[in-house]
C-alpha cells in the first residue's frame, strides 16, 4: 500500500510539472507587486501609488522607463529587469482589470476647492475625469504623500515631464502661487 | 488480491496518471497558444473588456470624444508646439459630422495616431490616396452605387499625382508641393451639391493664394476676384475653373496653356467659339500655343473689361499685346476684330455680308452643278442601257488620237492641280482644326509654322503658275491676233452657242432632245477654266493680305483681316469641293470617262472620243481639211501609262481631299 501511495504521488509531481510548462500566468506576476502595491494593486501605504486599474499602456511605459534607466527609481530598475517585455504587458492587463480599492485621506476642503479649479483648467483634457484611471495615468484617489513626491521629482527636474505637462503645471503654478501644487495634490487625494 | 496483482494495478494507475498528466500539460499550452492567436490582448480570450482595445490587433481604439477634449474645445483653437510655434488644433466636429466622411472616426484617418495624450509630437500623415483607393476596390462592384463617386476621386487622385503638386517641393525634399488637404478642408469636404461645396468654390482663391501670393493679389483686383471675393458670386472665375482642380502643371507647358484656354471658354461660349475661327484660335485648337490665346490679349490673373483704364485690353494698352507677337504692327491693328462673329449681323454688318455672299455662292454653284452631274449621270447610264452614247470599239482599237493640248498645257495643268491640292490641305487643316484628321496631318507637317511655310509655297508657285498661264494665253491671241476670234469655236471667252448647250444638256437631261454637238470647248471646260480666275482674284487677294499682316496693315484696316479670313477660307472650301467632284465627274467619272481621261497628260484624245465630244471642230476641220494636222500617233503604251498613273494619283489624292473636307463641313462646330 505504501508503495501504491507512493506510485500515486509520483503520479501527481509528473502532473504538476508538466502543467507549469504554461509559465506563471500575469497574477502569478503580480503577486509580487502586492508588498508595495497591495494586493491587487490596490495600494495600503502612502508611498507607493495604487496601480489597479491603471491604463496598460501606461503601465507599460512606467516599467520600461524603469527597465531602461529613462525614470529614476529607487526599487523599481531592478524589479522591471525582472520581466520580458511580454511579462509586463500581461501584468499591465492584469492590474488593468482590477478595481482600485482607495481608502479615505483627510484633505483641506479650500485646498481641495482650488485643487478642482485647477484641474479643471490646466489638467482634465489629459487626466479626464478628475483624473481617474485614463489614458494619462492615474491620479485620483492615490496616496498624496506619493503624488507629493512625484510632483516634487518633477518640480526638482528628477523625472522627465511628459509633453505639455510642464507648461501646464507651471501655468497653473503662476496662476495659483506655491498653493496650486498642494492644492492640486489635495484635490487628487480628496478622492476615493 | 494477491500481492502480485496489487503491484499490476498500482502500475496501471501510475501510467494512466502520467498520461493524462502530459495530455493535460500539452492541453493548457495548446489553450494558451490558441488564445494568443485569436486576440493580442492578454487574458482577454472571452472576457467582457472593460477597456477599449481591438481584441484583434490588441490596439487601442482611441474615441473620437477622446480626441475632441483637446481639438474641439472652442476656447482653445489653438495650441503651442514643442518648439513654441503656434498651432490650429480645433476641429468643428459639427461639421465633419455633416461631411462626406461624417462616419468615420478621428483614427480611421489619423493612422498614426496611437496614444493619447500624444507622447511624441504627433505626425500628421493622412493617406488620402490609400484609403480612397482601398474603399474604392471594396465597393466598385457594389448595386446600390453608393460609393459610386470614388470613381471620379480616383481619377481626380491620378491626375493630381501626375501634377507639379505631387513632386517633390525644392525647399523641402521630404514633401510634396501640396496635398490633399492642403487644399481640401479636410474635416469639411461636402458631397455633390452640399452647401460645403458651394462654400469651398468661393474659398479656392484663399486656398491656393496660401502658397500662390502674388497670383492672388493679382486676382483680388480682376473683375473675376472682385466678383468671388467681394461678391461672393459662385458663379465667376475661381482659381480651379481655368487651372483646373488636380491636373496641376506649369502654364509654361504647352498642353497648360491649351487647357487654360479651352477652360476660358467654358464661361465665354460665344469669345472662345469667335476666337476658334480666327487664325489665332484655328492654330490653338490644332494643339499649339504659337498665336495669341486668351490671357496673352486680356492677362491672366488681372482680367478686367475693356472700359478699365489698367485693362490689358483698354484701348490704350491694346497694341502692346498685338505688338508681342507682331513686333511691327500700327494703330490699324486696333480696328481687327480679335473676336469679330460673322454671324453676328448687328455687330459685324460687314463680315456678316461677306460671309453670306460666299455661302450663297458656294450654294448655288453646288446645287447648280451637282444637280448637273446627277442629271447628266442619269442620262448617261440610260442611254448605255439602249446601247446609246459613245461606246468604245473593242474590235477596232484607237489607233489615231486628236491632239488636244500641247505639253505646256500638260505641265501647267499638273502643277496647278498639285500646288492646289497642297493647297487645300494646309488650308482646310486650319478651316477645320476641330477635326482629329486636322491635328494628324498637321502633326506629320512638322507642326503650323511649317505648315504655313509649305501652305506659302504652294501659294508663290500656284500664282505663279496662273501668271505664266496668263502670259502664254496672251501670247498665242497676239500671235494670232490677226485671225484670233474673241468668240469664235476656239476662243475661251463664253458665247451665246454655250448658252444654247447648257439648255440642250437639260434637255437631253431630261429626254427632249439630242445632245448638244460642241466646237474645241464646251461650256461646262470653260467654267472650269474661269472659275480659277475668280478664284485667283479672292483667294490670291485675302491670301496675300494674311501673308503678311504687318505689311497689309501699313495700307489696310484691321478689320479687312476678318472678312479676308472669311473670303479666303469659304472660296477655298467652294473650290475643293468643285474641283474634286463636279470637275471630276465631268472630266473622268461619267459614265462615257470612267475611270479617268488621261488627254490633259497624254494631250490627245482618241479620235471617236474627240468627234463625239467636239463633233462641230471635227466638222469644220474636215471641211476645212485640216484636220490632218491636229492628228497624232496613239500615245506610246509607257507614255498612256504614265498618265494613267500621275492621273490615278491625282484623282485618289482630290477625293481622300473631298472626303476630308465633307467631314470638316459636316462636324463643323456650330
Amino acid at each position: 500500500m505504501k508503495k501504491t501511495v507512493r506510485h500515486l504521488l509520483l503520479a501527481l509531481l509528473a502532473t504538476s510539472s508538466a502543467a507549469q510548462a504554461a509559465g506563471p500566468t500575469a497574477q502569478a506576476l503580480a503577486f509580487t507587486c502586492a508588498g508595495c502595491h497591495g494586493t491587487d494593486g490596490s495600494s495600503v501605504g502612502p508611498s507607493s501609488p495604487t496601480i489597479a486599474g491603471m491604463d496598460p499602456d501606461v503601465f507599460t511605459d512606467a516599467m520600461l522607463d524603469y527597465k531602461n534607466e529613462k525614470r529614476s527609481s529607487t526599487i523599481m530598475k531592478r524589479i522591471a529587469l525582472g520581466y520580458t517585455d511580454e511579462q509586463i504587458r500581461e501584468m499591465g492587463f492584469f492590474f488593468y482589470r482590477q478595481q482600485p480599492r482607495t481608502k479615505p485621506q483627510k484633505t483641506d476642503p479650500e485646498l481641495v476647492a482650488l485643487g478642482k479649479s485647477l484641474h479643471d483648467s490646466y489638467c482634465e483634457k489629459c487626466h479626464e475625469e478628475g483624473g481617474r484611471p485614463g489614458d494619462a495615468g492615474t491620479l485620483a484617489g492615490q496616496w498624496m504623500p506619493y503624488l507629493e513626491h512625484a510632483m516634487s521629482d518633477y518640480l526638482n527636474d528628477q523625472r522627465r515631464w511628459p509633453r505639455k505637462m510642464e507648461r501646464k503645471v507651471k501655468e497653473a503654478v503662476k496662476a495659483e502661487g506655491e498653493r496650486a501644487v498642494p492644492a492640486l495634490i489635495q484635490y487628487y487625494g480628496s478622492q476615493n | 488480491m494477491s500481492k502480485n496483482t496489487s503491484a499490476s494495478l498500482t502500475g496501471f494507475l501510475f501510467v494512466v496518471l502520467c498520461l493524462f498528466g502530459s495530455l493535460a500539460a500539452y492541453a493548457t499550452q495548446h489553450s494558451a497558444t490558441g488564445a494568443a492567436a485569436s486576440s493580442n490582448i492578454p487574458g482577454a480570450e472571452g472576457e467582457e473588456l472593460p477597456f477599449t482595445f481591438d481584441p484583434k490587433t490588441g490596439k487601442r481604439i482611441i474615441p473620437d470624444s477622446r480626441c475632441l477634449d483637446c481639438h474641439g474645445d472652442e476656447k482653445q483653437k489653438t495650441d503651442v508646439r514643442d518648439d513654441g510655434t503656434p498651432v490650429k488644433i480645433f476641429v468643428e466636429h459639427a461639421q465633419l459630422t455633416a461631411s462626406v466622411h461624417g462616419d468615420h472616426s478621428c483614427t480611421d484617418c489619423h493612422t498614426t495616431i496611437e496614444r493619447v495624450p500624444h507622447r511624441k509630437a504627433p505626425h500628421v500623415a493622412v493617406s488620402c490616396v490609400d484609403c480612397h483607393r482601398d474603399t474604392w476596390e471594396k465597393f466598385k462592384d457594389d448595386p446600390e452605387g453608393k460609393h459610386e463617386r470614388l470613381k471620379v476621386v480616383l481619377e481626380q487622385i491620378d491626375s493630381y499625382m501626375d501634377s507639379v503638386h505631387a513632386l517633390p517641393n525644392k525647399q523641402d525634399q521630404s514633401r510634396t508641393n501640396a496635398t490633399c488637404y492642403d487644399c481640401h478642408e479636410a474635416h469639411n469636404v461636402g458631397e455633390l451639391g452640399s452647401i460645403q461645396r458651394k462654400e469651398k468654390r468661393l474659398k479656392n482663391p484663399e486656398v491656393c493664394g496660401r502658397c500662390h501670393e502674388k497670383q492672388l493679389e493679382e486676382y483680388r483686383d480682376s473683375d473675376h476676384g472682385k466678383a468671388v471675393l467681394e461678391k461672393g458670386d459662385s458663379d465667376s472665375a475661381v482659381c480651379s475653373d481655368c487651372h483646373t482642380t488636380h491636373k496641376i502643371a506649369s502654364p509654361e507647358k504647352d498642353a497648360v496653356k491649351l487647357a487654360i484656354t479651352r477652360n476660358c471658354g467654358n464661361c465665354h461660349e460665344d469669345a472662345q467659339r469667335t476666337y476658334f475661327a480666327s487664325y489665332h484660335g484655328q492654330v490653338h485648337r490644332l494643339g499649339y500655343t504659337n498665336t495669341a490665346k486668351c490671357y496673352d490679349c486680356h492677362g491672366s490673373h488681372k482680367i478686367k473689361g475693356e472700359d478699365d483704364p489698367t485693362s490689358e485690353i483698354h484701348a490704350n494698352n491694346r497694341l502692346e499685346n498685338c505688338r508681342t507677337c507682331h513686333e511691327d504692327a500700327n494703330d490699324n491693328f486696333l480696328s481687327f476684330w480679335p473676336h469679330g462673329d460673322a454671324d453676328d449681323r448687328a455687330n459685324y454688318p460687314g463680315l456678316w455680308f461677306f460671309k453670306i455672299f460666299m455661302q450663297l455662292l458656294i450654294f448655288s454653284v453646288m446645287a447648280f452643278f451637282w444637280i448637273h452631274v446627277l442629271m447628266w449621270l442619269y442620262r448617261e447610264v440610260m442611254e448605255r442601257i439602249q446601247g446609246k452614247g459613245f461606246i468604245e470599239d473593242l474590235d477596232h482599237p484607237e489607233v489615231v488620237y486628236f491632239r488636244r493640248f500641247p505639253t505646256v498645257w500638260t505641265w501647267i495643268h499638273a502643277l496647278f492641280a498639285i500646288s492646289t491640292m497642297v493647297l487645300i490641305l494646309t488650308g482646310t487643316t486650319l478651316l477645320f482644326s476641330h477635326t482629329a484628321w486636322a491635328k494628324a496631318v498637321v502633326v506629320f507637317l512638322g507642326g503650323t509654322e511649317m505648315e504655313g511655310i509649305i501652305h506659302r509655297t504652294a501659294a508663290v508657285i500656284w500664282l505663279g503658275i496662273f501668271t505664266a498661264h496668263l502670259a502664254i494665253a496672251i501670247n498665242n491671241i497676239w500671235t494670232k491676233r490677226a485671225t484670233f476670234e474673241w468668240f469664235g469655236s476656239t476662243s475661251m471667252l463664253p458665247n451665246w452657242k454655250d448658252w444654247d448647250d447648257l439648255k440642250g444638256m437639260f434637255r437631253w437631261f431630261v429626254g427632249r432632245g439630242e445632245r448638244p454637238e460642241f466646237n474645241h470647248w464646251t461650256y461646262w471646260q470653260k467654267f472650269d477654266y474661269w472659275a480659277p480666275f475668280w478664284g485667283a482674284g479672292v483667294i490670291g487677294s485675302s491670301g496675300i493680305m494674311l501673308f503678311a499682316p504687318e505689311a497689309t496693315a501699313t495700307v489696310l484696316p484691321g478689320w479687312m483681316f476678318n472678312i479676308a479670313t472669311v473670303v479666303h477660307a469659304e472660296e477655298a472650301l467652294l473650290a475643293a469641293i468643285f474641283l474634286n467632284s463636279v470637275h471630276f465627274f465631268n472630266v473622268h467619272f461619267r459614265p462615257e470617262r470612267f475611270p479617268m481621261s488621261t488627254t490633259i497628260f497624254t494631250g490627245a484624245i482618241p479620235m471617236e472620243e474627240f468627234k463625239h465630244d467636239h463633233r462641230l471642230e471635227y466638222d469644220r476641220l474636215v471641211a476645212e481639211g485640216t484636220l490632218d494636222r491636229h492628228l497624232v500617233k496613239r500615245p506610246s503604251r509607257r507614255a498612256d501609262l504614265a498618265a494613267s498613273f500621275i492621273t490615278t494619283v491625282l484623282i485618289v489624292a482630290g477625293l481622300t481631299l473631298l472626303t476630308l473636307v465633307l467631314y470638316g463641313v459636316v462636324t463643323m462646330p456650330n
